[in-house]
């Protein structure tokens, strides 16, 4: 069962600026997806459309079959989600955030967050302001897991942590996939982050899908060979400068997700295929 | 009881400084009100001989005490301009942060993916900061009554338009009217210094507008005051100055003076005369009148207006409603 679609998916800012240009996703239960994307692909909107705050321009999005602008509250009662900044309340407490949740929650599962925020060391009497960013995040996301939500939305909540805390971050979204069996989707733009958490991956780039695939196929099904092929899905630059194609089937050598990242960002860019772009 | 708490508490940490600041300029302009009511009502107690006041002046041996009297009487007056005044402030202070700081400040997208449904979370959030405006307001409302009423001790004023809108359960009604529209704006805005401007401005017009409205009504409500020769009941409001004429027309001054009707004598009768010779020929006018509004229609009066602004409040509340469903949490 998809428990996230998109079906010719467009959202268009002002008049001209089209940050999807329709569309087409199915995203199953279970997992971790990934959803990457350089700056302006489109992600947050994407994931800002299925919580209900953007009104698609063309097309439909669904929360567990449920159109999230017609009916927010019943799509709603099915994500939790974490925003890019944490925007906690400044004046409250950890724990005043948890009563807050489970005043505008119902069944918002009070002990479990708790729990986890202790298993962190995370104080609970603290002031949100006194909170590390890292800290703040986790608060967001036991907000977010303590609503028991079937699916987990994150909207770059790494992009601003330091590897500890990213990690950290990540070990307990992994942790309640595997516990739980909540559907993640996490959005980021930075692809070791993901690597290590994710089985499947969406590549997003002006406003168009690249790549959606398992992680595991998508590996399998590409590979790298030195030089600008013609044929290639792209050509980008590695770290030494030099020119690197990813392509379909094996090539010299296996692609790691990084290089597979790269070369499908590369295909969406103007120019497509024959661009070559700057490794990161 | 734990709930209002909890909201109660998110309420005062995210307007701490607004509310710090509203709560101790009512308790001061509340504090000093009834100060000034007690030495007024102090004074007269004490100079029963030289106060109150009498039309025919004081005597010689009070005219100190009936200075000093009308010295206090002046400041106390003043302080009436708070009372007035504080409704739109509070609107402004508290209305218009209440939903633009949580956009402002990214917090309405935990609150508002947390929340499946942003209109109860609308309502549970402006619940303290309304019972806080409205018992504040209150405060105000009984402490202006009493200092109206020892500005005035002679004075039934629950019939009088003396000091209306400046006292008494209007100014309730008023504040909640500018809570509304402060959220409204602030709702639609959301950003937290151009909403506070902005909201401003809007209730400033919304208040002025309906401020012309009210002087409709209450030319619709207006009986005619033959000056000369009728006593006003007390605690009316003037409206206006016009004519009779001797075939019983009705004139307002800006009318008669349209139609050539100039009266630039009047004598003790009441009869307006166009000239002296006109006087002396008898040739007059017609009579000196005035439009009031009786004390009697006062109560009438305050509820309407009243109800004028609680019904603004229930209307900014439902568009705010509107717009916190419809916007972006950013």
């Amino acid at each position: 069962m998809n428990v996230l679609e998109a079906t010719g998916l467009a959202k268009r800012y002002r008049r001209w600026v089209w940050a999807l240009a329709g569309i087409d996703l199915d995203i199953p239960a279970g997992g971790v997806t990934a959803l990457v994307g350089p700056n302006a692909a489109g992600k947050s909107t994407l994931i800002k459309t299925w919580v209900g705050f953007e009104k698609p321009t063309r097309g439909s999005a669904a929360v567990m079959g449920i159109d999230p602008w017609r009916d927010r509250s019943r799509a709603l009662a099915n994500i939790g989600y974490v925003p890019q900044s944490p925007a906690l309340y400044d004046g409250l407490s950890v724990e005043d955030h948890l009563d807050l949740a489970v005043q505008l929650r119902h069944g918002f599962d009070r002990d479990a967050a708790r729990a986890r925020l202790d298993q962190l060391g995370i104080p609970r009497a603290a002031g949100a302001r006194s909170l590390s960013g890292g800290q703040q995040a986790q608060v967001a996301l036991a907000l977010a897991l303590g609503t028991r939500a079937p699916i987990l939305l994150l909207d770059e909540p790494l992009a601003s942590l330091d590897p500890l805390a990213r990690r950290e971050f990540l070990h307990v979204v992994s942790d309640a996939v595997r516990t739980d069996g909540t559907t993640v989707l996490l959005s980021s733009h930075i692809v070791t982050d993901v690597e290590q958490a994710c089985d499947r991956l969406i590549v997003l780039g002006v406003g168009q899908v690249l790549l959606h695939e398992t992680v595991a196929e998508a590996l399998g099904r590409h590979g790298i060979a030195a030089g600008e092929l013609a044929g290639a899905v792209a050509t980008f630059r590695g770290p030494d400068g030099a020119p690197l194609s990813l392509v379909r089937g094996a090539g010299e050598r296996p692609a790691t997700l990084e290089e597979l990242v790269l070369g499908y960002l590369a295909s969406g860019r103007p120019g497509g295929a024959s661009a070559a772009v700057a490794a990161a | 009881m734990n709930a209002a708490l909890t909201w109660a508490r998110l309420s005062f940490r995210q307007q701490r400084w607004e509310l710090i600041l509203v709560v101790v300029g009512t308790a001061i302009v509340a504090g000093v009100m009834l100060w000034f009511a007690d030495a007024l009502t102090a004074m007269i107690a004490a100079n029963p001989g030289c106060l109150p006041t009498t039309d025919s002046g004081p005597a010689p041996s009070c005219v100190a005490v009936v200075n000093s009297y009308y010295e206090t009487q002046g400041w106390a007056d003043q302080l009436l301009l708070f009372s007035f005044a504080a409704p739109f402030g509070m609107g402004v202070l508290l209305g218009a942060p209440l939903v633009a700081r949580e956009i402002d400040g990214g917090t309405a997208q935990l609150a508002w993916t947390l929340s499946r449904s942003r209109v109860t979370w609308l309502l549970r959030r402006i619940a303290f900061v309304a019972t806080v405006v409205a018992l504040l307001l209150g405060v105000l409302a009984v402490t202006s009554e009493v200092l109206a009423a020892a500005l005035w001790p002679e004075s039934d004023l629950a019939h009088d338009f003396t000091y209306i809108g400046r006292r008494g359960w209007l100014i309730v009604a008023r504040g909640m009217g500018a809570l509304g529209l402060g959220l409204l704006v602030g709702a639609l805005v959301g950003r937290v210094l151009p909403a506070i401007l902005a909201s401003a401005l809007v209730i400033g017009l919304a208040f002025t507008g309906l401020s012309l409205l009210h002087d409709r009504w209450l030319r619709a409500d207006a009986v005619v005051w033959d000056q000369a020769t009728q006593v006003l009941e007390h605690g009316s409001m003037y409206l206006d100055s016009g004519i009779r004429t001797a075939d019983g027309t009705i004139y307002t001054w800006s009318e008669a003076h349209e139609l050539g009707l100039d009266a630039s004598y009047i004598d003790e009768r009441g009869q307006m005369f166009a000239s002296e010779a006109d006087m002396v020929a008898g040739r007059t006018l017609g009579t000196d009148i005035a439009f009031v509004v009786p004390g009697s229609r006062y109560p009438t009066e305050v509820l309407r207006q009243g109800a004028v602004a609680g019904g603004l409040a229930l209307g900014a509340l439902g568009l705010a409603a509107l717009v916190v469903r419809r916007r972006r949490p950013v």
